[in-house]
Protein backbone atom coordinates (compact mmCIF):
# COMPACT_ATOMS: atom_id res chain seq x y z
CA UNK A 1 0.00 0.00 0.00
CA UNK A 2 1.19 3.44 -0.64
CA UNK A 3 0.92 6.20 1.73
CA UNK A 4 -2.18 7.90 0.25
CA UNK A 5 -3.57 4.26 0.03
CA UNK A 6 -2.85 3.51 4.08
CA UNK A 7 -4.41 7.34 4.64
CA UNK A 8 -7.60 5.79 2.84
CA UNK A 9 -7.41 3.32 4.87
CA UNK A 10 -6.99 4.75 8.04
CA UNK A 11 -10.02 7.39 7.58
CA UNK A 12 -12.40 4.31 7.33
CA UNK A 13 -11.76 3.08 10.48
CA UNK A 14 -13.89 3.86 13.65
CA UNK A 15 -10.58 4.01 15.88
CA UNK A 16 -9.66 6.70 14.04
CA UNK A 17 -12.70 8.10 12.79
CA UNK A 18 -12.19 11.58 14.99
CA UNK A 19 -9.35 12.59 13.64
CA UNK A 20 -8.83 15.52 10.81
CA UNK A 21 -6.25 14.53 7.95
CA UNK A 22 -2.88 16.30 9.14
CA UNK A 23 -3.57 13.97 12.29
CA UNK A 24 -4.19 10.44 10.33
CA UNK A 25 -1.17 11.63 8.38
CA UNK A 26 0.78 11.61 11.46
CA UNK A 27 -0.95 8.38 12.54
CA UNK A 28 0.16 6.74 9.18
CA UNK A 29 3.69 8.15 9.93
CA UNK A 30 4.21 6.74 13.56
CA UNK A 31 2.39 3.07 12.75
CA UNK A 32 4.47 0.58 10.39
CA UNK A 33 2.38 -1.32 8.15
CA UNK A 34 3.20 -5.29 7.73
CA UNK A 35 2.06 -7.73 5.72
CA UNK A 36 1.93 -11.38 7.47
CA UNK A 37 0.70 -14.65 5.09
CA UNK A 38 -1.94 -16.82 6.03
CA UNK A 39 -1.19 -19.16 9.18
CA UNK A 40 1.41 -16.82 11.25
CA UNK A 41 0.95 -16.38 14.81
CA UNK A 42 1.06 -12.44 15.09
CA UNK A 43 0.70 -12.65 19.11
CA UNK A 44 1.86 -15.52 21.30
CA UNK A 45 -0.31 -16.48 24.46
CA UNK A 46 2.28 -15.99 27.41
CA UNK A 47 5.19 -14.18 25.52
CA UNK A 48 5.04 -10.08 26.05
CA UNK A 49 7.56 -7.77 23.83
CA UNK A 50 4.95 -7.61 20.93
CA UNK A 51 2.84 -4.07 20.12
CA UNK A 52 -0.93 -2.98 18.80
CA UNK A 53 -1.95 -4.35 15.96
CA UNK A 54 -4.88 -2.67 13.60
CA UNK A 55 -6.18 -4.69 11.16
CA UNK A 56 -6.20 -2.76 7.78
CA UNK A 57 -7.57 -5.81 5.42
CA UNK A 58 -7.78 -9.75 6.17
CA UNK A 59 -8.99 -11.71 9.13
CA UNK A 60 -7.28 -13.09 12.21
CA UNK A 61 -8.08 -15.72 14.85
CA UNK A 62 -8.02 -15.21 18.41
CA UNK A 63 -7.08 -18.55 20.41
CA UNK A 64 -6.85 -19.56 24.13
CA UNK A 65 -5.34 -22.70 24.71
CA UNK A 66 -5.73 -23.59 20.99
CA UNK A 67 -9.41 -22.59 20.71
CA UNK A 68 -11.13 -20.26 18.62
CA UNK A 69 -12.60 -17.52 21.07
CA UNK A 70 -13.08 -14.58 18.58
CA UNK A 71 -12.45 -13.51 14.48
CA UNK A 72 -11.42 -10.44 14.18
CA UNK A 73 -10.98 -8.37 10.68
CA UNK A 74 -10.86 -5.04 8.96
CA UNK A 75 -10.61 -1.87 11.61
CA UNK A 76 -10.67 -4.52 14.22
CA UNK A 77 -7.21 -4.33 16.90
CA UNK A 78 -5.41 -6.22 18.92
CA UNK A 79 -2.74 -6.31 21.76
CA UNK A 80 -3.20 -3.09 23.64
CA UNK A 81 -4.59 -4.95 26.67
CA UNK A 82 -1.42 -6.49 27.11
CA UNK A 83 0.27 -3.22 26.54
CA UNK A 84 -1.78 -1.21 29.09
CA UNK A 85 -1.29 -3.65 31.96
CA UNK A 86 2.29 -4.67 31.14
CA UNK A 87 1.75 -8.28 30.98
CA UNK A 88 1.77 -10.92 28.21
CA UNK A 89 -0.79 -11.56 26.31
CA UNK A 90 -3.20 -14.24 27.29
CA UNK A 91 -4.43 -15.34 23.55
CA UNK A 92 -2.29 -16.32 20.59
CA UNK A 93 -3.46 -13.81 17.16
CA UNK A 94 -3.37 -16.16 13.94
CA UNK A 95 -3.88 -15.27 10.47
CA UNK A 96 -6.41 -17.00 8.78
CA UNK A 97 -5.44 -15.43 5.50
CA UNK A 98 -3.47 -12.76 4.25
CA UNK A 99 -3.43 -10.25 6.70
CA UNK A 100 -2.67 -6.16 5.97
CA UNK A 101 -2.09 -4.47 9.22
CA UNK A 102 -0.37 -1.19 10.92
CA UNK A 103 1.99 -2.17 13.79
CA UNK A 104 2.72 0.24 16.65
CA UNK A 105 5.86 -0.45 18.83
CA UNK A 106 4.57 -1.74 22.46
CA UNK A 107 6.44 0.75 24.53
CA UNK A 108 5.26 3.75 22.15
CA UNK A 109 0.92 3.20 22.57
CA UNK A 110 1.26 4.99 25.77
CA UNK A 111 2.45 8.34 24.35
CA UNK A 112 0.43 7.25 21.06
CA UNK A 113 -2.67 7.19 23.37
CA UNK A 114 -2.06 10.82 25.22
CA UNK A 115 -1.59 12.34 21.62
CA UNK A 116 -4.45 11.06 20.43
CA UNK A 117 -7.70 11.32 23.26
CA UNK A 118 -9.98 11.05 20.54
CA UNK A 119 -8.23 7.49 19.68
CA UNK A 120 -8.34 6.67 23.30
CA UNK A 121 -12.02 7.68 23.71
CA UNK A 122 -12.94 4.98 20.99
CA UNK A 123 -10.44 2.54 23.09
CA UNK A 124 -12.21 3.00 26.00
CA UNK A 125 -15.91 2.60 24.12
CA UNK A 126 -14.47 -0.54 22.66
CA UNK A 127 -13.10 -2.13 26.24
CA UNK A 128 -16.15 -0.87 27.63
CA UNK A 129 -18.55 -2.85 25.19
CA UNK A 130 -16.26 -6.25 25.50
CA UNK A 131 -16.04 -6.09 29.14
CA UNK A 132 -20.11 -5.62 29.28
CA UNK A 133 -19.71 -8.55 26.58
CA UNK A 134 -17.55 -10.75 29.48
CA UNK A 135 -19.55 -9.77 32.12
CA UNK A 136 -23.40 -10.98 30.33
CA UNK A 137 -21.34 -14.27 29.47
CA UNK A 138 -20.18 -14.60 33.40
CA UNK B 1 -21.81 11.15 56.69
CA UNK B 2 -21.09 14.73 54.69
CA UNK B 3 -17.94 15.83 53.17
CA UNK B 4 -17.24 19.37 53.50
CA UNK B 5 -15.82 20.94 50.13
CA UNK B 6 -11.88 20.41 51.62
CA UNK B 7 -12.16 17.33 53.04
CA UNK B 8 -13.98 15.52 49.91
CA UNK B 9 -11.11 17.59 47.87
CA UNK B 10 -8.76 15.72 49.84
CA UNK B 11 -10.75 12.25 49.84
CA UNK B 12 -10.35 12.67 46.18
CA UNK B 13 -6.94 13.10 45.84
CA UNK B 14 -6.18 9.16 47.38
CA UNK B 15 -8.72 7.80 45.07
CA UNK B 16 -6.12 5.82 42.31
CA UNK B 17 -8.62 6.94 39.56
CA UNK B 18 -7.69 10.13 39.65
CA UNK B 19 -4.10 9.48 40.91
CA UNK B 20 -3.12 11.45 37.61
CA UNK B 21 -5.22 14.50 37.67
CA UNK B 22 -3.60 18.35 39.13
CA UNK B 23 -5.27 19.89 41.89
CA UNK B 24 -7.41 22.29 39.43
CA UNK B 25 -9.26 18.89 38.07
CA UNK B 26 -9.50 17.45 41.71
CA UNK B 27 -11.44 20.68 42.62
CA UNK B 28 -13.63 20.53 39.38
CA UNK B 29 -14.48 16.69 40.57
CA UNK B 30 -14.92 17.85 43.89
CA UNK B 31 -17.33 20.79 43.00
CA UNK B 32 -19.46 18.70 40.44
CA UNK B 33 -20.10 15.50 42.27
CA UNK B 34 -22.83 14.52 44.31
CA UNK B 35 -22.74 12.51 48.10
CA UNK B 36 -25.53 10.05 47.77
CA UNK B 37 -26.60 7.70 50.86
CA UNK B 38 -27.85 4.03 50.84
CA UNK B 39 -29.45 1.92 52.81
CA UNK B 40 -28.27 -1.70 53.57
CA UNK B 41 -29.76 -3.30 50.03
CA UNK B 42 -30.40 -0.99 48.85
CA UNK B 43 -30.64 -0.64 44.94
CA UNK B 44 -27.66 2.23 43.78
CA UNK B 45 -27.70 1.80 39.41
CA UNK B 46 -30.05 -0.81 38.35
CA UNK B 47 -29.78 -3.19 35.33
CA UNK B 48 -31.24 -1.93 32.40
CA UNK B 49 -31.81 1.24 32.97
CA UNK B 50 -29.67 3.96 31.29
CA UNK B 51 -26.43 5.13 32.94
CA UNK B 52 -26.60 8.44 34.00
CA UNK B 53 -23.15 8.77 35.88
CA UNK B 54 -20.17 7.06 37.56
CA UNK B 55 -20.14 6.50 41.35
CA UNK B 56 -17.03 6.17 43.87
CA UNK B 57 -17.77 4.60 47.06
CA UNK B 58 -16.38 6.70 49.64
CA UNK B 59 -17.54 4.47 52.78
CA UNK B 60 -19.44 1.14 53.09
CA UNK B 61 -19.51 -1.57 50.58
CA UNK B 62 -21.22 -2.56 46.81
CA UNK B 63 -21.95 -5.94 45.91
CA UNK B 64 -22.28 -5.51 41.68
CA UNK B 65 -24.68 -8.28 40.37
CA UNK B 66 -25.92 -9.28 37.22
CA UNK B 67 -28.57 -11.92 36.79
CA UNK B 68 -27.91 -14.14 39.44
CA UNK B 69 -24.04 -13.87 39.60
CA UNK B 70 -22.01 -11.79 41.59
CA UNK B 71 -19.53 -9.99 39.50
CA UNK B 72 -17.49 -8.07 42.60
CA UNK B 73 -17.31 -6.85 45.77
CA UNK B 74 -16.17 -2.83 45.96
CA UNK B 75 -15.46 -0.51 48.78
CA UNK B 76 -14.34 2.89 49.49
CA UNK B 77 -12.20 4.83 46.77
CA UNK B 78 -13.58 1.90 43.97
CA UNK B 79 -15.69 3.18 41.37
CA UNK B 80 -18.87 1.66 39.14
CA UNK B 81 -21.24 2.96 36.30
CA UNK B 82 -18.74 4.18 34.11
CA UNK B 83 -19.44 1.26 30.99
CA UNK B 84 -23.31 2.68 30.72
CA UNK B 85 -21.64 6.02 30.10
CA UNK B 86 -19.19 5.37 27.74
CA UNK B 87 -20.62 3.17 25.29
CA UNK B 88 -24.51 4.85 26.16
CA UNK B 89 -25.95 1.25 26.64
CA UNK B 90 -28.55 0.55 29.57
CA UNK B 91 -26.62 -0.39 32.39
CA UNK B 92 -25.37 -4.01 32.55
CA UNK B 93 -25.58 -4.43 36.33
CA UNK B 94 -27.09 -3.66 39.43
CA UNK B 95 -25.30 -2.12 42.14
CA UNK B 96 -26.29 -2.59 45.90
CA UNK B 97 -24.94 -1.14 48.78
CA UNK B 98 -23.65 -3.37 51.41
CA UNK B 99 -24.52 -2.04 55.26
CA UNK B 100 -24.99 1.66 54.80
CA UNK B 101 -22.83 2.91 51.86
CA UNK B 102 -21.97 6.71 50.93
CA UNK B 103 -21.13 7.35 47.51
CA UNK B 104 -20.33 10.52 45.37
CA UNK B 105 -21.62 10.72 42.06
CA UNK B 106 -20.37 12.13 38.66
CA UNK B 107 -22.95 12.79 36.16
CA UNK B 108 -22.56 11.20 32.17
CA UNK B 109 -21.63 14.66 30.86
CA UNK B 110 -19.48 15.80 33.79
CA UNK B 111 -17.57 12.71 33.42
CA UNK B 112 -17.02 12.67 29.45
CA UNK B 113 -15.95 16.28 29.71
CA UNK B 114 -13.52 15.39 32.74
CA UNK B 115 -11.98 12.53 30.28
CA UNK B 116 -12.09 14.48 26.96
CA UNK B 117 -9.70 17.13 29.20
CA UNK B 118 -7.24 14.97 31.02
CA UNK B 119 -6.27 12.61 29.12
CA UNK B 120 -4.02 11.04 31.70
CA UNK B 121 -7.30 10.62 33.71
CA UNK B 122 -8.40 8.68 30.46
CA UNK B 123 -5.77 6.80 30.82
CA UNK B 124 -6.14 5.40 34.00
CA UNK B 125 -9.82 4.68 33.37
CA UNK B 126 -8.60 2.86 30.34
CA UNK B 127 -5.65 0.87 32.11
CA UNK B 128 -8.97 -0.19 34.82
CA UNK B 129 -11.41 -1.21 32.57
CA UNK B 130 -8.43 -3.47 30.80
CA UNK B 131 -7.63 -5.07 33.97
CA UNK B 132 -11.30 -5.75 34.61
CA UNK B 133 -11.60 -7.38 30.88
CA UNK B 134 -8.86 -9.67 31.93
CA UNK B 135 -10.06 -10.59 35.27
CA UNK B 136 -13.74 -11.27 33.84
CA UNK B 137 -12.27 -13.13 30.82
CA UNK B 138 -10.13 -15.48 33.10
CA UNK B 139 -13.22 -16.36 35.26
CA UNK B 140 -15.24 -17.37 32.31
CA UNK B 141 -12.46 -19.75 31.36
CA UNK B 142 -11.72 -21.31 34.61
Amino acid sequence: MNQAEILDALAGLALFSDLDRPQLEAVAHTMSEEAFPAGQRILRQGFSGSGFFVILDGEVSVRVDGSDVARLAKGDFFGEISLLLGEPPVADVVTLVPVKALQLAGPDLRAFLLAYPPVMYRMLQSVSRRLERANRRG
Amino acid sequence: MSLDRQERISWLTGVPLFASCDKDTIERIADTTGELSFADGQAIVQQGQVGNGLYIVVSGAVRIVAGASELARLGPGDFFGELAVIDQQPRNATAYADGPTDCLALASWDLIALLERDSGLAMNLLRELARRLRRADAQLRH
